[in-house]
């Protein structure tokens, strides 16, 4: 009953938060500061987590090629197709529901036991609307970007692993990135961004909004928003999946 | 003047507010007494719309408060300033910020004319010179007169302060008391405090309610408050030796 009473609630807040904005110009400036606070200041750990995991897909997929059947160029194309279709959205997405979730749930929640949010109603203000609106914007619109320079720094990072060492000629490398390539591979990759960012600041959205106490239950709906938007993306990863692929 | 007919409310049937009537007065200090868990913090967020009444109704110089819609609601929110506990700045604005706010959501103002009324509003609670200060970086006493300024930014009807004393220290208590008082008489507003420091009730109480177990339990204001009969109120407000001490002195006196 716990779990079902969570998810109207969760829906009666997006409800609440999508409703018409008090002042669009506040807005703007919100969605401004969220862009430069959710995604810009993610692309560091992006950048850092890409390039190693597209140089370890490399030197796996290398060394667990026994057969003279199989082209070299096929190390080039796995890490080329593990990076857009799954490392780059879904890993990231669970990179970020960790680092930004836990930033919003705990934001968000410490705005209610400091009394903010309930500052912000007495104002007649939508706080639900005020607070989430511009986190959702900022991610949907800066993720795809995080995503893309992710897809682009894993692949770099697989050629370095290439020209550095002799898991892999450079050439067959540089082939393998551009055989069979397919650009839905890239939408299919983009539209399941959107969702997650989407879920990503959401759910934490909705543990940090309905906190109620002090210090611990604030680390306590961090936790739980974490977890819940990791579920959540992964089970929506197969069902976009399967409506995209097959 | 705010009217509350018959409200109660109840919490996973736990009735929290019994049938509560109170009339507050225009260009009054008007205070909430009672222990902790007695209902006045849920009696507060009823009045304002923070918590919806089981039954009941609120009245804002007449007009029904609990039958209003959202957009009828914040037409009347905009008469309202509230100052909290913890004073609740937001933690991302500056001071400026955080007084320009309401003016920002609410006023058809020119930056300069905001400009303007942060500076009178700081000017008057004496808090000029800390604009560009953050509310981490001011001490308590400091963020509650901050949060006054920003409670009478929009030039409210209605002014809520929610234990204004917690956590301060006398001299800067007294302060804040005199600067509520001040602030009720000089813009004629409908000032709500919800207190159980005792000394408030001495300095302002110019009418006070008293809350207890959810219910009314006595009216009147600092002169009367002496005289009461009244056990429950007894044990509360004259609680210590020392307010026994200075309770009898003045019944004697007078």
């Amino acid at each position: 009953m716990g779990f079902l009473h969570s998810i109207g609630e969760y829906f009666i807040l997006m409800g609440r938060t999508f409703q018409k904005p008090s002042k669009a110009s506040l807005y703007r400036k919100q969605i401004v500061y969220e862009i430069d606070s959710l995604g810009i200041g993610s692309f560091g750990i992006i950048t850092i987590i890409s390039a190693f995991m597209g140089a370890v897909i490399t030197i796996q997929t290398a060394s667990n090629i026994d057969s003279a059947l199989i082209p070299e160029y096929t190390v080039g194309f796995t890490a080329r197709q593990s990076m857009i279709l799954e490392f780059s959205t879904t890993i990231i997405a669970l990179i970020l529901a960790g680092k930004v979730g836990s930033n919003i749930a705990s934001e968000i929640g410490t705005m209610r036991v400091s009394e903010q949010i309930d500052a912000l109603e007495i104002m007649g203000i939508n706080s639900a609307s005020y607070l989430i609106v511009p986190k959702i914007i900022a991610a949907v619109f800066i993720n795809p970007f995080l995503v893309i320079w992710s897809m682009f720094i894993g692949i770099f990072g697989g050629y370095a692993v290439a020209y550095f060492s002799d898991a892999v000629s450079t050439e067959a490398y540089l082939y393998g990135i551009q055989y069979d390539f397919k650009e839905f591979s890239i939408y299919y990759a983009l539209i399941k961004t959107v969702f997650f960012a989407f879920i990503i600041t959401s759910i934490p959205s909705y543990y940090g909004y309905y906190v109620k106490g002090g210090a611990l239950e604030v680390g306590a709906a961090s936790t739980k928003g974490v977890v819940t938007s990791s579920i959540v993306i992964l089970i929506v990863n197969y069902v976009l999946t399967q409506i995209l692929l097959i | 003047m705010i009217e509350l007919q018959n409200i109660s409310k109840s919490f996973n049937d736990k009735a929290i507010l019994n049938n509560i009537n109170i009339q507050y007065e225009r260009g009054k200090t008007n205070l909430i007494i009672g222990a902790s868990g007695s209902g006045k913090s849920v009696l507060t967020k009823c009045t304002v719309g923070l918590i919806e009444p089981d039954n009941g109704s609120v009245l804002y110089d007449g007009k029904d408060f609990t039958a209003m819609s959202v957009d009828q609601r914040k037409e009347v929110r905009k008469e309202i300033g509230m100052l909290f506990q913890g004073g609740a700045l937001f933690d991302s604005l500056s001071v400026e910020e955080n007084i320009k706010f309401p003016l920002r959501m609410h006023a058809s103002m020119t930056e300069k004319e905001m400009q303007d009324r942060v500076n009178f509003c700081l000017k008057r609670v004496d808090m000029e010179g800390i604009n560009d200060r953050f509310p981490a970086e001011i001490s308590g006493g400091m963020q509650k007169r901050v949060g006054i300024a920003r409670a009478i930014a929009l030039n409210p009807k209605y002014l809520f302060c929610d234990e204004p004393n917690s956590g301060l220290d006398p001299g800067t208590a007294i302060l804040i008391d005199n600067l509520i008082q001040e602030i009720t008489e000089e813009f004629n507003i409908t000032t709500i405090v919800v207190t159980h420091d005792m000394n408030s009730v001495m300095e302002i109480g110019e009418h006070i309610v008293f809350i207890y177990k959810g219910s009314k339990h006595w009216e009147g204001n600092k002169r009367t408050i002496l005289s009461s009969n009244n056990e429950e109120l007894s044990n509360l407000v004259f609680a210590s030796d020392l307010m026994k001490k200075i309770r009898k002195s003045v019944t004697t006196i007078s």
